[in-house]
This record gives structure tokens, sequence and C-alpha cells, in this order.
């Protein structure tokens, strides 16, 4: 009886910094706006071994020295899902924290945890309580779907007591430029009509899109290619990658090709000097030598084992 | 004999007569090649003028032309099937990659069983313990095309077997495709054209990738179903005809019976026919055509079960049921516009269907919201969404068909078609008939869709066939036509800046144009090229020729045709290039050449296939990544847990997870599924890269969708983020199954050397993983096809590693199993 008495004497104390601990915490993040900014002892406090509350901790280095840009990009987002947490009802809230671990703040926690990168998310389970994980390892986001708050809130919905309650905000400035837009069109419909109805035009259209199409533009775009490498190459050898600058050389090319053959088949043959045809017949072939010499140069460059090649 | 005389007579008609009757046949086609233009008189309006008709028949022109069509048409198909044997004569007469090893297999059952047991399947083996409705979970028109065959053939004593009939689908129907884009070209042009569009198709390698020998796919029939609809639709288009829209109809159902991407067609005729009427040009032949397609073709279409309700319930869909309504409204109001005459009756129709097409619309909108129809399926989805599957369905992602387009593969397949196509397109734009603007339509949609995915690459080449065929063959027709224009007679003047384009008198000489007889009344020439050229874009767009069009002196045609051929030929040898070296592997079989050049082949698959046909019981079930699933269940003849079909997820994950969790935790799983041999394909040792864990991302990825608490893969990367399977790897890495079972005394191997990944060029740790739960059954020759036996519970009810400890004569550490065996007990 007096052991256990001792017991429970002891173990006050104990209860009573857990819950400052967690008083604090909340109150920390009430000021944060939803987000709290830690330093070395918070980070021990927030990652305490025994907590009832989990934790998602954005490591970053929003330091401009530091140069990280993902980081910036990444950082609205974070908040935008913190700040949506704050509106969940107070008992749900006060068991999941978001907060936000600068390198230059605490870079001893980075040191310890042995991280080398930013930005990272990290989602600290409950050891205790309801909740509680058998796994006391935080588990970490995967950044393959990109820096954007909606898959992020998704995934973390998956860590919280309740789902965040994340709406992307309305893109008002989308909005006003598509309404803006529409009008315009309608508005001006009566002068542009006739441009509207002029088959060259749509002609035009039709033929950029398709060279840009056949320039592998869509790989460009669906694998963020960068313009060029690193060292300034302009063209990235393998037949299975590319560069942003190859889609424009490419349909540069393309184009051309076809160009010459469109003035070889409609323009030439309507002149009404037999020297001056001749003089184009000879240029445009000329052109069309030269200019799929070069494709085929290329070509080889992107797939080494290609046999063939024309003048050059 | 003289025939050079003969042809220069011929051609120039200077003394036709002096040709002796009995040999006139044999002249008529020596002149036939020298000037192909004239092979089809009746599709050219300059024709009349020429001196070939002089002494003879318009008929026997016909009939020759028509022959000399078939004799060409008869090379073109020998050429298209030809050099789809590569992979035939290479290696053997064999089904090649993934899928069509189901298809062999369906194939089979219903050449063996019939009909009705095909339709009525129920496999127990694959996506065991599920096991897969056959007959309603599959496009059954490539299995019923062979079944046919192998039927018709069985009936006239002819016994040949199923396989061969199934290795040389696709070569025979790359012949009815060239047939097909021939007519359908026919329809843009003219048959010139036509057949310079079957040639080209017939040997693209765009199109041969996916139609080998041996390639035993949907796609071996569904490209020649596109284009045979494409061309009854254009036809019923032109005629307004019922039966041709009936026609088309009727190849529709046959597409959507034999591939998923009939849902192209259900959306490209459609969007054809919304724009012929935004464009103004709605008539009763866009009416009889549409409906005549749509109503037949529909209901047919729901014939197939695996189709079933699709087309009234799913946005795939809509558009073509959207246009179909919209349609009637006009009709409606077209109809009701020609019996009144009132203005503001008109302009109240006209509020009227413009109301009734905006409330339809909404009607569709709030049914897609209600859950009525369906909305996109992801595989549809993430072509306009990009980023989509990547997000949310890794598993369409994963595919490396699905992966989008770099340019050197346009290059690689189409060749200088690729340049062509615009050029064919402008053509179009400068015609623009009804169905000039169907090319117009399908080069945009298929240009796209190729951009974003690799396998779409198919669609846009008949599009770029036909294209480049219409603008080579106008650039030849102008170009080997012998009939001179006038020399202007002030032509010195012309330089000078002096003379003034008068059109009346060059619009006299049109017609007049005779070989080369100079006219006497010239035309005085336009000052400058600009004007030239602001001259013939009008005339060409007004599609009047105000101006004589022609090529003056031999030399520039020569040079033209000389470039052309040029083109052509290096176009044969780059295609019979491609289709060698790139797409004629069955990919079953991997080629290699020895030092000495000769050819080496790497049978690893068929070897290790047949141990587990051979060595393994009959029920037993393989586990292996979803890649392989068709092949161990054709080949092996053994049950699988996923296969190729993947169209369950969770069980696909199911899967990932074993393969990317310590052995601990797969084990349950492997014992849950009743697995008794675990698959893997290891390309280390030989530097072959499509090998398993070049793949394993994307079973972690998949695994992470369904459990992303246990499976994530950021843990799979060294800290640094780099992707390693040397010591540095991460210790999720090194502890997975997956990578356990790849490297497997793996450094062994090497003695005491460096063990090397040749894949990865990573040195792989000398003290290699070890395996307690599975046991290694079987690796092939040359390692690439790696089998482990899965281990069944220790007798003694003691968990499998200690089993192993205790049995290695390791002392078991005091703190560990105490709490262990009790648990187990």
């Amino acid at each position: 009886m007096k052991l256990f008495a001792f017991v429970s004497f002891l173990a006050i104390p104990l209860a009573f910094a857990a819950k400052d601990g967690k008083d604090k915490l909340i109150s920390l993040a009430a000021s944060g706006n939803g987000v709290i900014r830690l330093d070395a002892s918070t980070f021990d406090l927030l990652t305490a071994p025994n907590r009832d509350w989990s934790v998602a901790i954005q490591f970053t280095a929003l330091d401009p020295r530091r140069r990280c840009t993902p980081c910036k990009e990444f950082d609205p987002s974070w908040n935008a899902v913190a700040k949506a947490w704050t509106t969940v009802s107070a008992e749900q809230r006060d068991n999941h924290f978001f907060a936000t671990l600068d390198f230059d703040e605490a870079p001893t926690v980075f040191q310890k945890l042995n991280l080398a990168s930013a930005p990272l998310v990290w989602v600290y389970p409950p050891t205790e309580g309801p909740r509680a994980s058998t796994r006391n390892l935080p588990s970490k986001y995967d950044f393959s779907t990109g820096y954007e708050a909606g898959p992020l809130s998704i995934h973390l919905s998956n860590h919280t007591p309740v789902p965040i309650p994340y709406k992307a905000p309305i893109d008002w400035a989308r909005w006003l430029t598509v309404v803006a837009g529409l009008l315009s069109f309608a508005l001006t419909l009566r002068f542009i009509a006739p441009v509207l109805q002029s088959r060259w035009l749509w002609g035009a259209v039709t033929i950029i899109t398709s060279l840009t199409m056949n320039g592998g533009f869509m790989f460009t775009r669906i694998r963020g290619s960068p313009y060029t490498g690193h060292d300034g190459a302009w063209i990235s050898p393998g037949t299975q990658t590319q560069f942003g600058q190859e889609v424009q050389v490419v349909a540069a090319v393309y184009g051309t090709l076809a160009f010459s053959f469109v003035m070889l088949t409609m323009i030439v043959p309507y002149q009404s000097s037999p020297a001056r045809q001749r003089v184009q017949v000879y240029l445009w072939s000329g052109v069309i030598m030269l200019v799929y010499s070069v494709l085929v140069t290329l070509f080889r460059v992107k797939n080494r084992g290609y046999p063939f090649k024309l003048l050059l | 004999m003289a025939i050079h005389t003969q042809v220069w007579r011929a051609v120039y008609g200077k003394s036709a007569d002096a040709i002796e009757k009995s040999v006139e046949n044999v002249d008529e086609s020596i002149r036939a090649i020298i000037c192909i233009p004239r092979l089809f008189p009746f599709t050219f309006g300059h024709v009349d003028g020429l001196p070939l008709s002089n002494n003879v028949s318009p008929t026997t022109v016909a009939n020759t032309a028509s022959l000399l069509r078939i004799v060409a048409f008869g090379l073109i198909s020998a050429a298209a099937i030809a050099s789809r044997l590569f992979a035939v004569i290479n290696f053997e007469s064999i089904i090649h990659e993934f899928d069509p090893w189901f298809n062999y297999r369906a194939t089979r059952v219903l050449a063996a069983k019939g009909f009705y047991e095909f339709w009525n399947w129920f496999d127990p083996t694959a996506w065991y313990p599920l096991g897969r409705v056959v007959g309603g979970t599959v496009y059954p028109g490539l299995m019923a095309t062979s079944g046919v065959i192998y039927n018709f053939l069985h009936y006239f004593n002819l016994p040949v077997d199923i396989r061969n009939i199934c290795v040389l689908l696709a070569p025979g129907f790359s012949a009815l495709t060239a047939w097909a884009t021939y007519m359908f070209t026919t329809e843009m042009k003219d048959s010139s054209a036509g057949l310079l569009a079957a040639a080209f198709i017939g040997i693209v390698p765009g199109y041969i990738s996916r139609s080998v020998a041996g390639s035993y796919d949907n796609e071996a029939i569904a490209i020649f179903l596109l284009m045979i609809t494409f061309y009854l639709w254009i036809a019923a288009l032109k005629q307004g005809s019922a039966l041709y829209g009936t026609l088309a109809a009727v190849f529709y159902f046959y597409m959507v019976a034999a591939w998923g991407g009939y849902a192209f067609i259900t959306n490209m005729i459609p969007v054809h026919a919304l724009v012929l009427l935004l464009m103004g040009r709605f008539s009763g032949r866009l009416y009889v055509a549409y409906c005549s397609w749509y109503a037949i073709g529909t209901l047919s279409s729901m014939q197939v079960p695996f189709v079933g309700f699709q087309p009234v319930r799913t946005s795939e869909h809509m558009g073509a049921l959207g246009v179909f309504g919209l349609l009637q409204i006009v009709a409606f109001a077209s109809l009701v516009r020609s019996h009144l005459s009132s203005k503001q009756f008109q302009d109240l129709l006209t509020v009227s269907v413009i109301s009734m097409g905006l409330l339809g619309a909404g009607a569709f909108i709030v049914m897609t919201y209600k859950g009525w129809i369906a909305p996109w399926t992801g595989r549809f989805y993430s072509l306009w969404d990009t980023g989509y599957a990547k997000k949310y369905i890794p598993i369409i992602a994963s595919v490396s068909e699905h992966q989008p387009t770099a340019w050197p593969s346009f290059f690689m397949d189409l060749q200088f078609l690729i340049f062509l196509f615009p050029a064919g397109v402008v053509l179009c734009f400068r015609d623009l008939r009804d169905e000039h603007v169907f090319v117009i339509i399908y080069a945009v949609v298929a240009s796209y869709f190729a951009g974003v995915m690799v396998r779409l690459m198919l669609t846009l080449t008949p599009v770029v066939c036909v294209s480049a065929a219409v603008a080579l063959s106008t650039l030849l027709d102008i170009y080997v036509d012998v009939a001179e224009p006038a020399v202007p007679e002030n032509e010195n003047s012309s330089a000078n800046g002096t003379g003034a384009a008068t059109a009346d008198a060059k619009k006299a000489k049109k017609n007049a144009a005779v070989g080369s007889q100079a006219g006497p009344n010239a035309a005085a020439a336009a000052s400058s090229t600009l004007s030239d050229i602001v001259n013939a874009a009008k005339s060409s767009s007004k599609s009047s020729p105000s101006k004589q069009k022609g090529i003056w002196g031999a030399d520039a045609r020569l040079v033209i045709i000389l470039n052309a051929i040029g083109m052509l030929v290096y176009f044969v040898f780059h295609c019979t290039w491609v289709t060698a070296n790139a797409y004629s592997s069955p990919s079953v079989v991997l080629a290699s050449s020895n030092p000495d050049g000769s050819q080496h082949l790497i049978d690893d698959y068929r070897e290790a296939y047949y141990w587990l046909r051979m060595n393994t019981p009959q029920d037993a079930v393989v586990m292996s990544w979803w890649d392989y699933g068709y092949q161990i269940a054709g080949m092996a003849d053994r049950g699988t847990l996923v296969d190729n079909n993947t169209w369950n997820n969770t069980h696909i994950a199911t899967v990932g997870k074993a393969m990317s969790s310590p052995e601990e935790i797969a084990y349950p799983i492997l014992r849950q599924h009743d697995v008794d041999y675990v698959l893997v394909i290891f390309g280390g040792l030989l530097g072959y890269s499509g090998d398993d864990i070049n793949k394993f991302l994307w079973m972690v990825r998949i695994a992470q969708g369904v459990w992303p608490d246990e499976i994530q893969e950021p843990n799979y990367f060294t800290p640094t983020g780099e992707y390693r399977v040397d010591e540095r790897a991460s210790d999720a890495m090194k502890n997975s199954l997956m990578y356990k079972m790849s490297y497997y005394r793996f450094a062994e191997l090497y003695g005491n050397g460096n063990a090397i990944d040749r894949v990865r060029n990573q040195n792989i740790p000398k003290i290699g993983p070890t395996l307690d739960y599975v046991e290694e059954a079987f690796t092939s020759e040359n390692w690439i096809v790696r089998i482990f036996k899965v281990r069944k519970e220790d007798p003694l009810g003691r968990d499998l590693k200690s089993a192993n400890a205790f049995a290695q004569g390791k002392k078991r550490k005091r703190s560990k199993p105490v709490s262990r065996r009790r648990a187990v007990v």
C-alpha cells in the first residue's frame, strides 16, 4: 500500500509533465497557425517516446542561403494543409500536430537523424492511447506525387484521427481569366469570325500541333525533362530520352522538310517563268536533301547503332 | 525490240499509228510503267489531251490499269507478309511476348472444345485463388478469327496446326490492312495515292512493331478493322449510303469484339460528324451515314459480353450518343425550315435547337454527377490528365508501352513519312472535302495520343501513311506529267519586272496543252516570286486553276523524281533494318552475338518454364510479378497469382508486398495463397535490363498504394536518394524477398573476384543474402529465371529461421527465442 502510494506519487509529476508538454504543444500550434516551429528541445518534446498524439514533421531549409527551391515550393502546401487541420474540432485536433523544422534552427536534429536532403515529411505515430501503433518508426511521405497540397492531405489523412478537411482553394485568377476570355471571345466574335473561318488558320494550328507532338513534346511534358542538359548539351543521347530543346529542333526540321514539299507541290508548278521555276526546283530539292541529312545525323546521335547516313 | 522508241512514240504520240496491233498489250504495259500517273486515266481531269488515247480504246487502258493495280497490290501484300517473317526465320514459329501467350492459350481452348466451351470458360488457375471468367472478360474477336480459319482449313482437310495459324495471323492481316488503307486513300485522292499508302503501311515499322509473325495480339487484326471501318464510314458519308453505313457498323462490331481501342472509332466518327456540323456541312448524306452506323453499331457492340451496357453508360461513349441526338435535332430543324418561310419562326427554331442542345448537354452532366453515367475510366482519363495514372493507378503507369514517346521513336517507326505527313495535311486543307476533314481530325488526335503513349503510335501510323501518300502522289503527279506548259513569250521581260499577269490568256491555254507544242499566245510572267506565291495560293485555295501549272524541262522533273525514288529506296532499307533488328525479337527467346558474329540464342525462359512443367505437381501455384503470368500459364501450365490481365489491383499489390517485404512478413502471405514456387527474373549476370530488380520499384509503389503504412518507397533508396543494390543498399532493399532471391549465391559464382551486377554496374557484397523460408529450386543457364520453392512449416512448430539455425548447428542466442516458441505453441 505504501509502495503503491509512493509510485503514484512519483507518477503524478510525470503525468503532469506529459500533460504540460501537450498543453504547450497545443498552444504552440495555435500560435503558429496550426504549425509548430520546432527547435531541438521542442522536437524532443514532440517526438517524446511516450506520446498519445501523432505528429507530422516537415524537415526543410527555407533560408535563401540553402537554395532549396523544392522547399520553398512545398512550404505553402504544407501550411495550407496544417491550416485546414485547425478547423477540426478540438478533441480530435489536439491528437495530431503539424510541425516544421528548419535546418538553420536545429541543425543538430538533422545530424541526429542523419538527414542529408530536404524537404522531407515524416509522420510519427502515437505510442500510447487508443491509436497507439506498434511501430515507433516514423513513416515517410513520398514526393513522387509532387509538392501539391491535395495528395499530401490525402496521404496524411491515413495517419490523422479524422481525415484532414482540406479543400483546394478556388483559383479565382484562373476562373476570372477563363470568364474574361470567353466574354471577350463572344464580344469580338463578329470581328474575328472571318479569321476563324479561314481554313489556313486552322491549317496552321493543325500543322503546328502535330509537329510539336511528333517532336516528342508530350514526353518532355510528362517526364519533366529539362530544356537542356547540365553541361549545356541540347541533345541527350539515347532513344528513350530527350531534352526540351530537341522538341523545337526536331519540329523545325520536320516543318522545313514538309514546307519544302508543299512549296514543290503548290507553288513551284504555278510559276510563270521557266528559269525561276528551275531555280526553285533545285533550291527546294537541295533543302530537302540537306535537312534530311541533318535529321538522319541527329537520329544517329540518338541511336548509335543506326547504320544508314545521307550526305553528312 | 525497239521498246525505247515505242515508248517515246507512245508518250509523245508522234507516230503512234505505226504500232502493230498484235503487240498492243505489251506496249501498253510498258507505257503504263513509264508514266505512272497515267495508269488511272479516269481519275485525272487533264488526261484527255494526251496522245496515249489516240489509238487505244479507253477500255483497254482501264483494263490494263486495273491489271497493273492488282499486280502492284499483290507485290505489296507479298512484301508486307514477307517482311514480317523475319521473326520466324531468325528464331522459329513461336508465340511472342506476354499477351499473345494468353490469346494463344484461349485460341487452343476454342479450337479444341468449340465456341460454347470457350464462351463459358472459367479458368481456376489464373488469379489464384480467385480464378477468372475468361469468356466474359475477353475481347473474343481475335480468337474467333483464328478459330474460323482453323475450322475452315480443317473442313478442307488441311491439317494446319493452330499454333501456325496464330503465328501467321498478323502477317496475313497486314495484307488486308494494306488493302483497307488503299481503299481509304483512294477515297481521299485517287488510286495511285492509294497504292502508295498501301505500300507504306505494308512495310512501315510503326505497324510492323505490332504485327510480326508470332505477335498474336488484338492489334494484329484491329488495325485492319480500324481502317476498313474508316473507309466504309467515308464511303457511306460520300454517297449517303445506308448500306455502307451498315457495313461500317458491322466492321465496327468486329472491332469492338477484337480490341479495347474501339473507343477510338467510337469517338473519331462523332467528332468528324460534329465538325462537319459546325462547318455548316450538314447534309442528308451525313445524317444517313451517321445514323445507320451509330444505331446498328451500338446495338451490335452491346452483344459483346465484355462491353455489355457500356455504350449507354460510360463517358467514353457519350460523345457518339450526343452527336446522334444533335443530328436528329438538326435534321428536324432543317426539315421544318425547308417547309416554312416565316423569318420569325425560323429564329424561334434556331433558338429552340440551341436550347435543346444545351439541355441535352446539361442532362449528360447531371447524369454523370448522379452516377448514372460512369465517368471516364482510368485508362482513358490518363490520356488527358497525363499525371493521373502515376498518382492514382500506378499499375497503368508501370506498363512500358504506356510511357510517353520521345522523338526518336517517331522517326524510327515512320521515317520519312513523318515529315511528308504535315505536307499531306496541308494538301487536305487545300481541297477540304468532307473526307479530308476526317484525315485532319485524325492527324491531330492521333499525333497527341501517340505522343502520350508509345503503344498508340499504332493508331497514328495509318493516318501518317495515308497523308504521306497523298503528299508524295500529288508531287509525283505534277513532276511525272510530261506535258509542259507553254513557255511565256516575253520571258526576258519578266526579269525586268515589266510584264503583268493576264489570267485569261493562261486559262485559255489550259486544255490546249499538248506535248511540247508551244502555244503562240503566251502570258506575261508575273514580276516577282512573291506575286507568284500569292497567285498560286489564290489559285490553289479557290481550287480553280486560273493559271496553268506544269513543269518546264526534263532536268527539273528528273531531280524531283530521282529525289523521291531515292527517299523511297532509303525508306525500304530503313524499314527492313528496323524490322529485322528491333521488332522481330520474340522476347521469349533472346538473341545475342558470339565474338565471331554468329548468333547465340538465350533460351532461359523456355528452359525454366519447361522445368516447371515437368518437375512440379500439376496443381502447383507459382508466384511471379504479373508480367510473366500469361507465359507461366501458357508455357508451364501452372497456376499463377497474378497475370497480365491486371484486373485486380489489390491482388497485384499483395504480390508486390510479398516481394518487397522481409522474408518473415512475406512467408505468411505466400502460405495464405498456397504458393509453392516463386519465380524471379534476374538479368544481373547477363546484363539483361528487363529484369525484376529494375521493375522492383513499381512493385513497391503498387504495394504502397494499398499498404501505405507498411511499404514505403523512400525506404528502398539510400539516404542520398540512390537506387543501389551493392553494400550501400538500404536495409529495406537488402531484406526484401526480391533482393534476396535475385542475389542469392550470386557472389559465389565469381569466386574471389568481384561480383558485378552487369545491369546496374554495381559490386554485389561478398557475403550474399541467406534464405530461410524459401529454397532455391532451379536457376536457368544464364540465371535469367530463378525459381524458389516455398518451404512448408516446420514439423516441430518452430519458425523456419530458428529451425534453419538449429539445423546448421548454430547456438541460439539466449535472449531471443523463449517467448517466440511459446507464442507458436
